[in-house]
């Protein structure tokens, strides 16, 4: 966190040494510091900054995609004339832990294709997932496992 | 008038024809039913689509203040969405609750014999 | 030339956007029970009209304009799946079931554990 502030006071510094506060010259001067602050990683100990942003960048980007493909996936199953439906609520044991990693991955399961979370249990270990289709839980938990909760994990943890 | 604004007022028309179905569609869910939460999400995409709507009036027309109402209308219909989650939530529990009653004793629904004393004092 | 290519993309977005959200409406019609409207609402419906907000973003040419069209389609994608996470959750802990043609739910199989002397009969 102290690491993007700085980053944030390079641009802001740069924006002031050139002088014309523009949005295109400002992120000019972001992508600058970023850049800087790579340079001098080993010297002030910002080694993990560049990845975890990539990584995030990563996670919005996986966001984006997937929900476009659920509204696709949405409005083909609606317009076709033979809607084939099995519909159900499976249990997915979480491996997350933290209020806020919980809420993005629920946000995130209801935005993918087929899926929309409806529930989490008292303890936080289990969130109930309602699928378009859920003839093949174990598919859909190893989908969840292996997609947005082993990214969460890769940006947070 | 130019070409590419003649595509973008006929892309314009064709959504706002799509979009008019949509809204009547919706409608018929709201009044049909057949429980209080299909109603809800039916007020809730009335809401999108209404967003939708505005966003394509402000490109006919040029008026970019539309968008400002799009957002405004979209924090209300949010709030107003969640007003109504919790009213289910309230309203389930306290039904279950005279549901209760009425199968320990026998008085008729809604009418529990401490409220009716309650009124009456 | 610019305009040309900026009008072109905001009718394809506008277009995209109104079939998203009329599709949004067709499974509101005729998806068979709550849960499954709701995949339809959240999803269908927030992208129809943030298409067509993002579609005002590109064709007006105006950073505020812009910077608040893009603002409003963030927020409507952050609060979509909360309103519908809660509806869903509100509607079921309430009792509405899940329709006939579902195959699985865990969650009904929690809480009939959870108080295995419930009124079912």
């Amino acid at each position: 966190m102290n690491t993007a502030i700085m980053n944030l006071l390079l641009a802001v510094v740069w924006v002031a040494v050139t002088g014309s506060l523009t949005v295109v010259n400002f992120a000019f001067g972001f992508v600058l510091a970023m850049v800087g602050l790579w340079l001098v990683r080993e010297q002030v100990g910002t080694v993990g900054y560049l990845s975890r942003t990539w990584r995030l960048l990563i996670l919005a980007l996986l966001f984006l995609y997937e929900l476009a493909m659920s509204a696709y996936s949405v409005a083909k199953l609606v317009l076709s004339p033979r809607m084939d439906l099995k519909p159900g609520i499976f249990a997915y044991p979480l491996r997350l832990e933290g209020d806020f990693e919980i809420t993005l991955l629920a946000n995130l399961i209801t935005l993918t294709p087929g899926t929309l979370s409806v529930d989490v249990s008292d303890d936080c270990k289990t969130l109930y997932v309602h699928a378009i289709d859920c003839s093949d839980p174990e598919a859909a938990r190893r989908d969840i496992a292996e997609g947005f909760e082993r990214r969460i994990m890769e940006a947070f943890c | 008038m130019d070409m590419p604004t003649r595509i973008l007022l006929w892309a314009d028309a064709a959504s706002m024809v799509l979009i008019c179905i949509a809204f009547v569609l919706t409608v018929y869910r709201i009044v049909r039913g057949p429980t209080l939460p299909d109603r809800v999400l039916g007020l809730d995409v009335l809401v999108s689509i209404a967003i939708g709507f505005m966003a394509l009036f402000a490109i006919k027309t040029g008026y970019a203040l539309y968008i400002d109402i799009a957002i405004a209308l979209g924090l209300v219909g949010f709030l107003a969405t969640v007003a109504f989650a919790r009213f289910i939530l309230v309203k389930g529990a306290q039904a279950s609750a005279v549901q209760d009653v009425v199968e320990e004793g026998d008085t008729p629904l809604g009418m529990t014999p401490r409220t009716a004393g309650g009124r009456h004092e | 030339m610019i305009e040309f290519v900026l009008s072109i993309v905001a009718s394809i977005l506008i277009l995209v956007g109104a079939i998203f959200a009329f599709s949004a409406a067709v499974g509101l019609v005729r998806l068979p029970d709550l849960y499954t409207r709701m995949h339809a609402a959240s999803k269908a419906g927030s992208v129809g009209s943030g298409l067509m907000l993002v579609a005002v973003a590109v064709y007006s040419q105006d950073l505020g304009i812009a910077t608040r069209a893009l603002a409003g389609v963030v927020f409507f994608l952050l609060t979509a799946p909360i309103s519908a996470h809660l509806l869903a959750k509100a509607a079921h802990s309430v009792g509405y079931r899940l329709d006939k043609v579902s195959v699985y739910d865990d969650l009904q199989e929690q809480i009939d554990r959870d108080k295995p002397a419930s009124d079912d009969e």
